[in-house]
C-alpha cells in the first residue's frame, strides 16, 4: 500500500512549520510551529518544563487549569487536549491556553510537545495513517546526530511511519534551484543563503554534503527589516506605524536598488515613485500611509548594514564571499557557481542580481590583485551566478518535494525494520538524494 | 510500600552495599589493559560467587561481583502482555540514553530486563552509598511508572478526585482506553 | 484534538479560500486522505473551474453498492466525467456560485465530504434494507418468518485497505458492522487489546444506548462462507463488529451514524498512536528524574577558601 501513497513532506521550521505531500508545488499546510497546551506558558503548573502533569505531584490538580478543569481533566486525558498552528495562537489568546514554540533556533527543544504537534499535524491536518507512507523531514545544518535519533524514535516507536528520510534544509533548497532554467547540471554543490525571519545562514554545500566549519549567521533578516520599516514610519509620523503594516509595506513595494545614491535622486526626481498605502484598522477606519524610501532602503540592510545596526556591519557580500574563500579550495568554483536563494526574506525584487554583481566585483578585485602580483600571468576568470527562481519561498519544503516524488526516494528511506535491526543509530547516515549515483 | 517489598530492597540495598568493594586490578591476560573482570571473565580468581536476590519467581535481582566491578541485572515484574511491552519499550528507552547513565549497560544479561555494570572508576568518583540509593530508586520507581503507565493515565489523580483509594483504582480502570472508547460512542447515544 | 474531523481539511480550506471571492489562481495539488484515498484539486481549464478528483482502492466494491446512486444524489449538477486515473470527479465553477454565503458554505462542506459520501453507500444500503426486512418481518412472529427474512440481507464487503475490510449486514432487528483489524507491530496489538476490550465493555458500564461492540480473533458467524474471509488460526486479524440498533437506524439519525462508524478505524489507530506519545513523554520525564538521582552520587566539590591580593577571603563553590 506504501508504494501508491505520495510521500509526505514535513518541514518545522522555528517560526513556521510547512506541510504537504511530495509532487505537489506548494505545501498543504503552513502555519506557526506552535503549539497551546493547558496551563501556563512555560513550565506547567508544578510539574515542570512543558513535562505531562503526573499523577503523585500533588499539584497535579491545583496546577495548570486548576481544579475547575472540565471533564476531560478529571478523565486524565489533558495530554489531548491542545491545538497547533494557527489554532494555538487563538486558543492562546483565550484562557487556560498556554502557547509553546517547540523549535527554537531551528533545533527542536521540547520533544513532547513536538510528539503531539507531529501527531496532530499528521491526523487532524493531513489525514494519513502514517503506517502507509514515507516521511521526509528536514534538519537545519549541524544538527547533532542525537536530535535525529530521537525523531527517528517518535516516528518509528510511535507513528510507525513506513519510511523516514532525514534531509537537511540546505541540501533541499540546493535541490529547489533545480526547476530554475538557468541551472544546466543537477548538482548538489553550491552555496545556499537561507534568510527566514530570524536569522540568515551562508551555508556552503559540496557534493550534497554541508561544509560545517564554514556556515556563516547574520543577525539580519525578515524581521530586522519590517524593524527597520516601521522605525522610518515612526520617524515621518505617519498615522499608522503598527508592526502589521511595516510587514505589509516590506512585502508589497520593496526592492533592491543597484545604487542607494541614485536611487534617492531618482525618487525626488519622479514623484510618483512614491506611494500610497492604504491600511484599514480595526473599527473600520481607513488611513493613508505614504510609503517613501524605505522601498529599496529596507532590503538595503543586507548590503550596508551599518544604516540599520551598530554592532553587525559586514554586509551580505562579503559574508558569502568569505564563506566561500574558507571552504576547502577544489570546491570554491563550484560554490560561486550556484548561489541559491532560499526563504522569505530573499524574495525582493533584483535581490540576486545585486548579490551577483557585488559578489563578483569582489571576486575580480580579487584576482586582478593577483594578476599584478603574479607579474603579468592571466587568469581565466571565475564564473559567479546568483540563482532565483520561482520556489524560493518554501525551497527546502520544494526540493523535499522534489526528491520525495521520485521513484528511487523510498529506497533510500530506512524503514522500520532497518530501525528495529540496527537500533536509532541507523539514521546517523541516509544515502544521499538526487546524488551521485541518484537521478 | 507492600509488606514483602520493604525486606526485599532492603536485602538489595545490603548486599548491593557489600559488593561495592571494588579496587583498581590491572588485566592479567593483556598486558596494559584494565578490564572489567566481570565482562571480560578470563581470570576466574578474580570473579566472586554471584548472588541472586529474588521477591518472587518474577521479580529478581542478581549481583555478579568481581574484583573490579559489579554487575547487578534486575528483572522487572511483568504480569500480562501490556506490561511486558512497556517493561520493553521503557527499558530500550533508557539503554538507548546509556552515555548520559554511566554505569547502565547497553545490553541487559540474558534473563533479565536492565543490567547495570560499575566499576572502581565509577566507585572512585561517584559516591558509593549513593550508588546504592540509585539502583533502589530505580527499582523502586520503575515497578510504579510501569503500573502508572498501563493505566497511561494518572489514576492516583483520579483517586485524588473522586477520593478513593489509588489501589482500587488500579484495579479499576484503565482510564484512556476507557475515556477513548467512551468518547467514540457517545455519539451514538 | 479527541475525535476525527469527517471532512477533508485542505479541501474545506481550499474551496474556502476560492469561494471567498479572491481572485483566481490555478491549483494542482494531490492529497492524500486515511485509508490511501488519494484526492487531486487541479483547475486544468481555466482558473475559475476547480476539478476535485477522488480516487479510492475500494471504489469497485462501493459502486456494486450504489456509490454512484449516493454522489450523484448529493453532487447533482456539479459531477462530471472521472478525470483519467481517478474514480469520480467533481467540477465548480467560480463563476457561477451560489449567491448566499451559506450555500457557498454548505458546498463546501459538501465536496470535503467526498470520500465520507463515496463510503457511505453500502451502509446506505443496509439501512433500506433493514427497513425493508423489518417491515417484512413484522408480518410473522420470530418463528414462522421465512428463512430469507430470518437471515437477513447479504453481506457487503468493501475491502478500503489492502489487508483490512468492512463488513456490513442488514437484518430485519439490526445493522451489524464488522471491521476486520490487522496490526503489524506488536506494541499496537497489545495497545490495540487494550483499547477494544474497553469499547466493548463501554455499553455495559456507562453508554447504555451505545452500539453493542464484540470482538473475536476469528470471523464471527455473520461472515461465514463471504469470499476472502478466512479463519487464519493464528489470532493475527481482530474482528471488531458494532451492531447498530432500531435507535441508530432511524433515517434521522443516519448520516451522523455513518460518517461516525466510518472513522473508526483510523480513530482507533490515532489513539493507539497518541498514547504511545503520552507514554514516551512520560518516559523522558523519568529519564530525566533517574538521571538527577544519579547526579547526586558524584560528590560536590568542596567549597574552598581563597585570598584575594587585598587580603580578604571568599569562597569558591566548584572549580
Amino acid at each position: 500500500m506504501a508504494n501508491q501513497t505520495p510521500a509526505v513532506v514535513m518541514d518545522n521550521g522555528t517560526g513556521f512549520s510547512k506541510l504537504g505531500f511530495a509532487g505537489n508545488d506548494s505545501p498543504s499546510f503552513v502555519f506557526p510551529t506552535a503549539i497551546a497546551t493547558k496551563g501556563p506558558a512555560g513550565g506547567a503548573g508544578g510539574s515542570g518544563s512543558g513535562r505531562p502533569a503526573v499523577g503523585n505531584k500533588p499539584s497535579f490538580l491545583t496546577g495548570g487549569a486548576g481544579p475547575t478543569g472540565h471533564l476531560s481533566m478529571k478523565r486524565g486525558t489533558e495530554d489531548l487536549d491542545f491545538f497547533i498552528g494557527d489554532e494555538a495562537l487563538a486558543a492562546a489568546g483565550g484562557p487556560g491556553y498556554g502557547l509553546h514554540y517547540p523549535i527554537r533556533h531551528g533545533q527542536i527543544e521540547n520533544w513532547d510537545h513536538m510528539e503531539r504537534f507531529w501527531s496532530n499535524s499528521i491526523f487532524k491536518y493531513l489525514r494519513v495513517e502514517p503506517e502507509d507512507h514515507h516521511f521526509l523531514l528536514t534538519e537545519p545544518p549541524l544538527n547533532p546526530p542525537e536530535n535525529r535519533e530521537n525523531t527517528a524514535e517518535i516516528f518509528f516507536e510511535s507513528f510507525n511511519c513506513a519510511g523516514l528520510y532525514i534531509a537537511v534544509q540546505a541540501v533541499l533548497a540546493l535541490a529547489a534551484s533545480w526547476t530554475s532554467p538557468k541551472v544546466q547540471d543537477r548538482s548538489l554543490t553550491g552555496t545556499v543563503i537561507d534568510s527566514g525571519d530570524g536569522v540568515t545562514h551562508v551555508i556552503p554545500v559540496a557534493e550534497g554534503y554541508v561544509i560545517g566549519s564554514s556556515i556563516k549567521s547574520i543577525p539580519i533578516a525578515g524581521r530586522d527589516i519590517t524593524y527597520f520599516v516601521q522605525s522610518l514610519l515612526r520617524d515621518r509620523g505617519e498615522p499608522d506605524s503598527s508592526l502589521k503594516t511595516a510587514q505589509e509595506i516590506k512585502e508589497e513595494y520593496c526592492y533592491v536598488c543597484p545604487d542607494i545614491v541614485r536611487e534617492f535622486s531618482r525618487f525626488d526626481r519622479d514623484r510618483s515613485r512614491f506611494i500610497k498605502h492604504v491600511v484599514s484598522q480595526p473599527g473600520g477606519r481607513q488611513v493613508t500611509v505614504d510609503v517613501g524610501y524605505e522601498r529599496f532602503l529596507a532590503p538595503e540592510i543586507f548590503f550596508n548594514p551599518e544604516i540599520y545596526s551598530s554592532d553587525f556591519l559586514t554586509p551580505l557580500p562579503v559574508v558569502v564571499d568569505g564563506v566561500i574563500q574558507s571552504s576547502p579550495i577544489d570546491v570554491r568554483r563550484g560554490l560561486y557557481k550556484n548561489i541559491v536563494l532560499s526563504g522569505g526574506s530573499t524574495l525582493y525584487k533584483d535581490f540576486g542580481r545585486r548579490l551577483q554583481r557585488d559578489i563578483k566585483a569582489l571576486v575580480d578585485d580579487r584576482i586582478r590583485a593577483s594578476e599584478v602580483r603574479s607579474g603579468g600571468a592571466k587568469s581565466g576568470g571565475l564564473e559567479v551566478q546568483v540563482i532565483t527562481h520561482k520556489r524560493q519561498r518554501h525551497g527546502p519544503w520544494f526540493g523535499g518535494s522534489l526528491l520525495g516524488q521520485t521513484p528511487e526516494f523510498k529506497s533510500y528511506c530506512h524503514t522500520k525494520a532497518e530501525y528495529q535491526e540496527y537500533g536509532p543509530g541507523i539514521v546517523r547516515r541516509f544515502a544521499l538524494l538526487g546524488g551521485p549515483g541518484g537521478s | 510500600m507492600s509488606q514483602s517489598l520493604r525486606p526485599y530492597l532492603q536485602a538489595v540495598r545490603t548486599s548491593l552495599s557489600a559488593a561495592l568493594c571494588l579496587s583498581n586490578f590491572a588485566s592479567q591476560t593483556a598486558e596494559r589493559h584494565n578490564v572489567p573482570e566481570i565482562e571480560a571473565q578470563t581470570s576466574p580468581e578474580v570473579l566472586l560467587a554471584p548472588l541472586t536476590i529474588a521477591r518472587n519467581e518474577n521479580e529478581r535481582v542478581l549481583i555478579e561481583p568481581s574484583i573490579n566491578s559489579i554487575r547487578v541485572s534486575i528483572k522487572i515484574k511483568q504480569a500480562d502482555e501490556i506490561e511486558h511491552i512497556l517493561v520493553h519499550k521503557f527499558t530500550r528507552f533508557l539503554t538507548q540514553r546509556a552515555e548520559s547513565f554511566f554505569i547502565l549497560r547497553r545490553k541487559p544479561i540474558k534473563g533479565y530486563d536492565i543490567s547495570f555494570l560499575i566499576t572502581n572508576f565509577h566507585t572512585e568518583e561517584m559516591l558509593k552509598h549513593k550508588l546504592v540509593d540509585f539502583i533502589i530508586q530505580f527499582m523502586e520507581e520503575v515497578d510504579k511508572e510501569i503500573s502508572e503507565m498501563k493505566l497511561f493515565v494518572s489514576s492516583v489523580a483520579l483517586a485524588r478526585w473522586f477520593r478513593w483509594p489509588p489501589r482500587l483504582i488500579i484495579k479499576q480502570l484503565n482510564a484512556r482506553a476507557r475515556f477513548v472508547a467512551e468518547s467514540f460512542l457517545t455519539p451514538f447515544d | 484534538m479527541l475525535l476525527l474531523d469527517y471532512q477533508n481539511v485542505l479541501i474545506q480550506s481550499v474551496l474556502t479560500e476560492r469561494f471567498s471571492g479572491a481572485p483566481p489562481v490555478s491549483i494542482d495539488q494531490k492529497v492524500s486522505d486515511f485509508d490511501g484515498v488519494i484526492f487531486h484539486i487541479s483547475t486544468p481549464e481555466t482558473k475559475t473551474k476547480i476539478l476535485v478528483s477522488i480516487q479510492i482502492r475500494c471504489y469497485k466494491d462501493l459502486v456494486r453498492y450504489g456509490a454512484e446512486e449516493v454522489l450523484n444524489r448529493e453532487y447533482g449538477s456539479y459531477v462530471v466525467p472521472p478525470e483519467a486515473g481517478y474514480d469520480f470527479s467533481v467540477m465548480v465553477d467560480l463563476e457561477n456560485l451560489p449567491a448566499e454565503k451559506e450555500e457557498r458554505d454548505e458546498l463546501v462542506k459538501k465536496i470535503s465530504l467526498l470520500k465520507r459520501n463515496a463510503m457511505a453507500a453500502p451502509f446506505e444500503q443496509a439501512y433500506q434494507e433493514h427497513y425493508k426486512l423489518k417491515e417484512e418481518a413484522s408480518k410473522f412472529t420470530s418463528e414462522e418468518a421465512p428463512q430469507g427474512v430470518r437471515e437477513g440481507g447479504e453481506v457487503k464487503a468493501i475491502h478500503y485497505r489492502e489487508e483490512e475490510a468492512i463488513y456490513v449486514k442488514a437484518s430485519h432487528d439490526r445493522v451489524t458492522v464488522i471491521f476486520s483489524t490487522i496490526f503489524r507491530e506488536e506494541t499496537d496489538r497489545v495497545f490495540g487489546k487494550v483499547f477494544i476490550q474497553e469499547f466493548v465493555d463501554a455499553r455495559r458500564r456507562a453508554i447504555q444506548n451505545a452500539p453493542q461492540v464484540l470482538f473475536r480473533n476469528d470471523p464471527p458467524l455473520e461472515l461465514q462462507g463471504v469470499p476472502g474471509v478466512q479463519n487464519t488460526g493464528t489470532g493475527e486479524v481482530g474482528y471488531v463488529t458494532f451492531v447498530l440498533f432500531p435507535r441508530h437506524l432511524t433515517p434521522q439519525r443516519m448520516p451522523d451514524v455513518i460518517s461516525h462508524i466510518q472513522t473508526f478505524r483510523d480513530y482507533f489507530h490515532y489513539h493507539i498512536k497518541a498514547s504511545k506519545a503520552y507514554i514516551h513523554s512520560r518516559m523522558r520525564r523519568r529519564t530525566a528524574d533517574f538521571l538527577q538521582v544519579l547526579r547526586r552520587a558524584r560528590p560536590e566539590n568542596e567549597e574552598k577558601e581563597r585570598k584575594t591580593a587585598s587580603g580578604r577571603t571568599f569562597k569558591v563553590q566548584g572549580s
